[in-house]
C-alpha cells in the first residue's frame, strides 16, 4: 500500500437512498456504516481509516452501471459495496469485469452466476428456497399459489418452488407477476384470485414497495395468516416496519438471519448498532450480509496489507467470520457463502419467531437445476424446531 | 480440411442480409445493432418482439426475457420460420428453457461483445440451411419408402391372382406404367385401391 499513515483507504457503497427498493437497501447501506464504525474504531486497517464513498443509484440499473464506472474511474475507488435486485447487479459485473473491480453483494438472489470479480453473500436458492418449500408443503399443504415481481428473479424462484410443489404431488395455483410499479388495484385483483381460489399457502417474490401492497391486500380481504399464510424469502424486518407489524403477523420467511437470532455475536452487534442508530433500529438479513461482508473485506485487507483486488481476491475466497447469524464463510471455488438457513414467522412486535434453524452451515451451490426434498431429507434433519418459550 | 475454394457463399451474402433485432433499447441492444451495421447486413430492430416477421426475414436476434415464455409467437416452428440466436443475459434455467423454445442455432452472451458476433451469425445460418436441406431429404426418402411399400404390396396381389413369379409381377406392373405414362407407385397404387375394392 503506497499510503501514508494518514490516509484513509476508499471504498465505494451503492445503496438506493430513493426508488422502488430503496427502504431494504438503506438498510444494506446502514449495515456497511455500522461495520465501518467498528472497524475504524479498531484501528482501520493496519491503521488507515476505511473512507465510504456513497451515491444514491435511486433503484435504477443503468444509475448502478454509471456510478459504478465513476466509482471505479473517478473515485479510484477498487471495492464496490452494493446492488439489491439483479438487474441492479447484472449492471454493475461487466464495469467491474471491465475495470477489475470487486463487487461485493450482501443480497439473495437466484443463483447461475460466477464473476471472478464479485463475491455473494446473501443466500443461494439452495440455502432459502428448498427449506421453505419443505417447511410449506409439511405444515400448510401443497397446493401454492405463487405471485412475483416481473423480473427474473421470481420466475426462477418459482420453477423451484414449483418442482417441489410438484414434487410433493401439490398443485400449482396460479403463478401470477405484477410490474414493480404495481398499483394498490394491481395488489387487490390478486387478493381476490386468492381469496376464490384458496390455496394452502401464497408463495411471494414480490420485492420492494410492493410487498406492504400485497400484504395490505391481505388483511383487507379478510384472509387469515394462520391458515394461509404468505412465504417470502425477501419480506423482512424493513419491509415490516415499512406495512406496520398488524400486516405481517403470522407469515412466513426463510432467511440466514432474523434480529431475533440467538448469538453472542448478534447480541454485542445489536448493542453496537442501537447506540450509534438509536433504539428503534431494526435490523435483517441483507443488513446482516452488507454487516459481515464489510468485516470480511476489511479482514482480507489487513492480511494482504492492500485493497489491490487480485490480493484481496487470494484471501478472500475461504475466509471465514463469527457473523451475527453464526460463523461463515466464502466458499473458495463459487464466491457464494456458506449460511445458515432459518424459517422464521413474523409476530406482534414486527419480529419473527424463529421456527427451524439449521444446526450447521450450509454449502452455497448456485448452479444446482434440480433441488430435490429427498437431497434435502438430510441437512433437513438437522433443522430443527427451536425451543422457544 | 479441405483447401480454400474461394470465400462461402454466407459471408459474401452477409451484405445482403436482413437481420431482425428484438431488444430493448439498451446499451446491449446498441451494441448489437452497431455491430450489425459494421458487418454491414441489412437491419430492423423492434421491442417487444412482432407477432408478424417482415418479409424476406433471414435471422433474428432475440433478447431472452423471462416474459417471453408466456408470449405468443405465431411465426415460431413454422417450415419458413428463419434461424433464432438469443441474446442471453442471465443464465439460469427458465432463460435456457426460454432458449430451446426458441428453437435457436447459436447463442450470444450479454454484455454483448462485438467479437464473435460475426461467426454466431455465419453458424447460425448455415446450420439451419443444413438442417432444411436434411428435413427435405427425410421426407423424400419417406415418400420413396411409402412407394417402395405399396410396390411390394401390388406385386404380392398379382403373384396371388395371376399366380406369377415376383419378377414377372414387378415386370407387369412396369410395363402398365409406361403404356399409361404413371409412375410405377402410381400402377401400384391403383392395383391395391382396385384389390380392396373387389373385395381381394
Amino acid at each position: 500500500m503506497k499510503k501514508r499513515p494518514n490516509d484513509s483507504i476508499r471504498i465505494g457503497v451503492l445503496f438506493s437512498e430513493t426508488g422502488v427498493t430503496s427502504v431494504i437497501e438503506k438498510s444494506e447501506r446502514l449495515g456497511t456504516l455500522l461495520a465501518v464504525d467498528e472497524i475504524n474504531e479498531t484501528g482501520g486497517i493496519n491503521g488507515h481509516a476505511l473512507e465510504l464513498v456513497s451515491y444514491d443509484p435511486q433503484s435504477s440499473p443503468a444509475k448502478y452501471a454509471l456510478l459504478a464506472q465513476k466509482l471505479l474511474l473517478e473515485d479510484h475507488v477498487q471495492v464496490i459495496l452494493g446492488c439489491y435486485m439483479s438487474s441492479q447487479r447484472k449492471a454493475v459485473i461487466p464495469v467491474v469485469e471491465r475495470w477489475n473491480g470487486l463487487l461485493m453483494y450482501p443480497t439473495l438472489y437466484e443463483g447461475f452466476e460466477f464473476s471472478r470479480n464479485v463475491i455473494c453473500t446473501g443466500a443461494a436458492p439452495n440455502q432459502n428456497s428448498v427449506q421453505l418449500a419443505d417447511f410449506m408443503l409439511r405444515t400448510y399443504g401443497s397446493r401454492g399459489f405463487m405471485v412475483g415481481s416481473d423480473y427474473i428473479y421470481p420466475y426462477e424462484s418459482n420453477r423451484i418452488m414449483s418442482d417441489l410443489v410438484f414434487e410433493r404431488g401439490g398443485e400449482k395455483v396460479a403463478e401470477i407477476y405484477l410490474p414493480l410499479d404495481a398499483s394498490k388495484d394491481n395488489y387487490e385483483v390478486v387478493v381476490q384470485k386468492i381469496k376464490q381460489t384458496s390455496p394452502d399457502f401464497i408463495f411471494s417474490t414480490i420485492v420492494g414497495d410492493g410487498t406492504a401492497l400485497l400484504h395490505r391486500a391481505f388483511a383487507n380481504a379478510g384472509l387469515d395468516p394462520r391458515k394461509m399464510p404468505i412465504a417470502s424469502l425477501s419480506t423482512c424486518e424493513a419491509e415490516i416496519q415499512q406495512m406496520g407489524a398488524e400486516l405481517a403477523e403470522g407469515h412466513i420467511t426463510s432467511a440466514p438471519y432474523f434480529q431475533s437470532v440467538d448469538t453472542e455475536a448478534n447480541r454485542r452487534c445489536l448493542e453496537n448498532f442501537r447506540k450509534r442508530f438509536g433504539d428503534a433500529s431494526v435490523t435483517n438479513m441483507c443488513w446482516e450480509a452488507a454487516y459481515f461482508q464489510t468485516h470480511l473485506l476489511a479482514n482480507a485487507m489487513r492480511r494482504v496489507g492492500s485493497d489491490n483486488v487480485a490480493d484481496l481476491l487470494t484471501v478472500l475466497p475461504g475466509s471465514e467470520f463469527s457473523a451475527p447469524q453464526g460463523d461463515i464463510k466464502i466458499d473458495e471455488h463459487n464466491h457464494h457463502t456458506y449460511l445458515r438457513p432459518r424459517i422464521g414467522r413474523a409476530n406482534a412486535a414486527g419480529q419473527f419467531d424463529i421456527l427451524c434453524e439449521s444446526e450447521s452451515w450450509v454449502h452455497p451451490d448456485p448452479y444446482l437445476v434440480s433441488h430435490t426434498l429427498q437431497d434435502w431429507s438430510a441437512p433437513l434433519t438437522t433443522l430443527v424446531p427451536t425451543a422457544r418459550p | 480440411m479441405k483447401h480454400f475454394e474461394g470465400t462461402p457463399r454466407l459471408l459474401r451474402e452477409l451484405r445482403s442480409l436482413r437481420v431482425l433485432v428484438f431488444h430493448p433499447d439498451d446499451h446491449d441492444g446498441q451494441e448489437l445493432i452497431s455491430q450489425l451495421h459494421r458487418i454491414g447486413c441489412q437491419v430492423k430492430a423492434y421491442w417487444p418482439p412482432l407477432e408478424q416477421l417482415p418479409e424476406e426475414t433471414k435471422l433474428i436476434f432475440f433478447a431472452i426475457r423471462p416474459e417471453i415464455l408466456t408470449m405468443d409467437l405465431p411465426w415460431l416452428g413454422r417450415e419458413d420460420t428463419p434461424p433464432v440466436v438469443p441474446v442471453v443475459t442471465y443464465e439460469n434455467p427458465v432463460i435456457v428453457e426460454a432458449v430451446l423454445k426458441l428453437n435457436a442455432f447459436g447463442v450470444i452472451a450479454s454484455p454483448v461483445k462485438s467479437s464473435g458476433m460475426l461467426t454466431a451469425i455465419v453458424v447460425a445460418l448455415s446450420q439451419s440451411e443444413k438442417f432444411r436441406e436434411r428435413e427435405r431429404y427425410i421426407s423424400r426418402l419417406e415418400q420413396r419408402l411409402a412407394g417402395q411399400r405399396k410396390i411390394a404390396k401390388a406385386k404380392v396381389i398379382l403373384m396371388k391372382s395371376k399366380n406369377l413369379s415376383e419378377e414377372a409381377a414387378y415386370n407387369l406392373i412396369r410395363s402398365r406404367a409406361m403404356a399409361k405414362r404413371l409412375t410405377t407407385e402410381e400402377i401400384a397404387d391403383a392395383l391395391i385401391k382396385a384389390d380392396d375394392i373387389l373385395g381381394g
